[in-house]
């Protein structure tokens, strides 16, 4: 059986990382912020996709 | 607005997973069990966030956002009384019923315990009822992308529709928890950072307090009279009406959530699905309404951002995307409309789950074929799913003339689900209810609400037949209905229930209170059992309730 963990945390890190660089190589930002967006959310988001890639793993060898 | 090459790259990629996972879970799928009811064998953590995801569609997140913009922190009511008591209930005390049944469906609930009729009514009116919302679904989607991003209303109503086709014909029941699943975090994901910077932007909570008048911070304080705060309700109509009817209406007796929560692979997973679903639903509103709450105050006090017009008034509806378009550069654009795109298909996708499976069971097999073979439902749930999908893109050219999609949809539980609950506690809690109650109670529960509908006017809704009562708004309108119809249903049925012959003691088992084994709970930890979960999350409700008093 799939484990969701799996397809659902390849999508964040993929996500993740595109949206990061895309933060660091993209210098124009949303009208309203001067924060950077991109950089911190795909940073929260890779990190997320990490977790549950590294549950899938510990669950399968279980 | 406009995307980016980036923005449509994260969207395709999502539709790919969503693919993707409906074509690994195909091979899971051999038997109709496994196609309508995922074969009993969903791990926890996922069924508790399908549970939560089922109901995070297009009403959810566009409507809450525009409810937060019109009426501020007291739209947390829909979540904090109008959800999680009702999650709170299904799981500690109904949950052994439907589970316990080995009822494939509600409505098969409903035969077991009462009779065909009864069950007939039910299965119904609720497949009428699950079209209806899918097509909504559709129809919100279709217009929100048309008027943000210009896409054409066929195109997107079209291709959502097609995707949800894909994964749900592959995959079944078990691809749209899956897929539920994932929307939920994209939401979470997508939307909390729109949430941070809008209020940030605002200057924190405190400056949301000072650009804004009190009521739209406040959630009990002007909740004494309907004519103190901007929803138009008092307490009474909320507590009754929100908070008892037409929530434990919604999340006790409606197929769509709880067919999440059957899913689930032994009894104890499946109380503690709605429990466990209760704790991030407590959280939601900082998600989904704050931002709203933030649009306004940015609107109201010059902050660069004001909410787009509507004749004379703003126009609600609108407050997402518009938040997003100001504060998210190309790229996280990208994943908030992707996160939008999801709940409106994860929505029409647990409508449809559902449409197929009360249609299969109850409908077909129940009158059209009963003894067929299991391969021959399995086609017939695969072919429903086909059809359902085609129906539901009927609905969405036909749903139009609503203001408020909130209060539409509303308007369709006052009828049909409200009086439901009147049926499932006096069914579940009292044996001497009868079918012949059971059915009566219901019809007379609908006919109530429509009559009330029929007689009360509120904001030129409603009033068809005469004017007896006019209300300060369709809020306290639709509460109202929800509660003249439990109120008659639960009266007439045990009315009838007394008069006509009720059932052997023998024939209720595991079907009703005190006929039934409690579940034993020897040997698992207090934090697993159900009673003191539930009392976790009063504790926790009762602390956010006192934070935004």
């Amino acid at each position: 059986m799939l484990d969701l963990r799996l397809p659902s945390g390849l999508f964040f890190a993929i996500t993740g990382i595109a949206l990061m660089v895309y933060g660091i190589v993209d210098s124009s930002r949303a009208p309203l912020t001067a924060a950077n967006v991109n950089l911190y959310a795909g940073g929260v988001m890779t990190a997320f996709g990490v977790i549950l890639l590294l549950l899938a793993r510990r669950g399968s060898k279980a | 607005m406009k995307l980016a090459t980036i923005d449509y790259a994260i969207l395709i990629l999502y539709f790919s997973f969503v693919i993707g996972i409906g074509w690994r879970l195909r091979k899971s799928v051999t038997s109709a069990g496994d196609f309508l009811t995922a074969g009993h064998k969903v791990p926890l953590w996922i069924t508790s966030l399908a549970f939560l995801a089922a109901n995070l569609g297009a009403q959810e997140v566009v409507g809450m956002c525009a409810s937060g913009a019109k009426y501020g922190i007291m739209t947390a009511h829909f979540y904090w009384i109008g959800a999680v008591p009702a999650m709170l209930f299904v799981g500690v005390f109904m949950m052994p019923f439907y589970y316990g049944s080995r009822a494939r469906s509600v409505p098969e609930y409903l035969k077991l315990r009462f009779d065909e009729k009864t069950r007939g009514l039910n299965a119904v009116a609720f497949a009428i009822m699950t079209l209806f919302s899918s097509g909504i679904s559709m129809y919100a989607l279709g217009r929100m992308f048309q008027l943000v991003l210009g896409w054409s209303f066929d195109a997107s109503v079209l291709l959502s529709a097609v995707i949800v086709l894909v994964y749900t014909y592959l995959g079944g029941l078990r691809s749209a928890i899956y897929n539920e699943v994932l929307q939920f975090f994209l939401i979470v994901i997508g939307f909390s950072p729109l949430s941070i910077l809008a209020v940030q932007r605002a200057g924190g909570w405190t400056g949301l307090q000072q650009k804004l008048p009190d009521v739209m911070t406040h959630t009990w304080k002007y909740i004494g009279a309907s004519n103190q705060n901007p929803m138009g309700v008092e307490a009474f109509g909320l507590f009754a009406g929100l908070g008892f009817v037409l929530s434990f209406g919604y999340w006790c007796t409606d197929f769509l959530v709880v067919q999440r929560a059957m899913a689930a692979e032994n009894m104890s997973d499946a109380r503690r699905t709605p429990l466990l679903a209760a704790f991030p639903k407590m959280i939601m509103p900082f998600i989904v309404i704050v931002p709203g709450i933030a649009a306004l105050a940015l609107t109201k006090s010059g902050g660069g951002y004001s909410l787009p017009m509507k004749g004379n008034g703003y126009d609600y509806d609108q407050a997402l995307t518009t938040l997003m378009a100001q504060f998210y550069p190309s790229g996280m654009l990208g994943v908030g409309l992707t996160a939008l795109m999801a709940s409106f298909m994860s929505g029409m996708a647990g409508n449809v789950t559902a449409f197929n499976t009360v249609f299969t069971y109850d409908i077909y097999q129940g009158y059209i074929r009963p003894k067929a073979s299991d391969s021959h439902y399995l086609m017939v749930g695969r072919l429903t799913t086909v059809v359902g999908i085609a129906l539901s893109i009927a609905t969405a050219y036909l749903a139009t003339h609503f203001n408020n999609i909130m209060d539409f949809l509303q308007l369709i539980f006052g009828f049909v689900n409200a009086p439901l609950f009147a049926t499932f506690l006096l069914g579940m809690f009292w044996k001497r209810t009868t079918g012949h109650g059971a059915f009566s109670g219901l019809l007379a529960g609908t006919c109530a609400a429509a009559a009330t509908y029929g007689l009360t006017l509120a904001e030129d809704k409603g009033g068809w037949i005469a004017n007896l009562h006019s209300f300060p708004s369709t809020m306290a309108q639709n509460f109202w209905i929800a509660i003249f119809a439990w109120s008659t249903c639960f009266i007439v049925t045990i009315a009838v229930s007394m008069v006509t012959k009720p059932r052997a003691d023998s024939e209720l088992r595991g079907l009703v209170y005190g006929l039934t084994d409690v579940p034993r709970e020897d040997g698992i930890n207090w934090y697993q059992r159900p009673v003191p979960l539930a009392l976790v999350v009063c504790a926790a409700l009762i602390v956010l309730n006192l934070l935004f008093l």
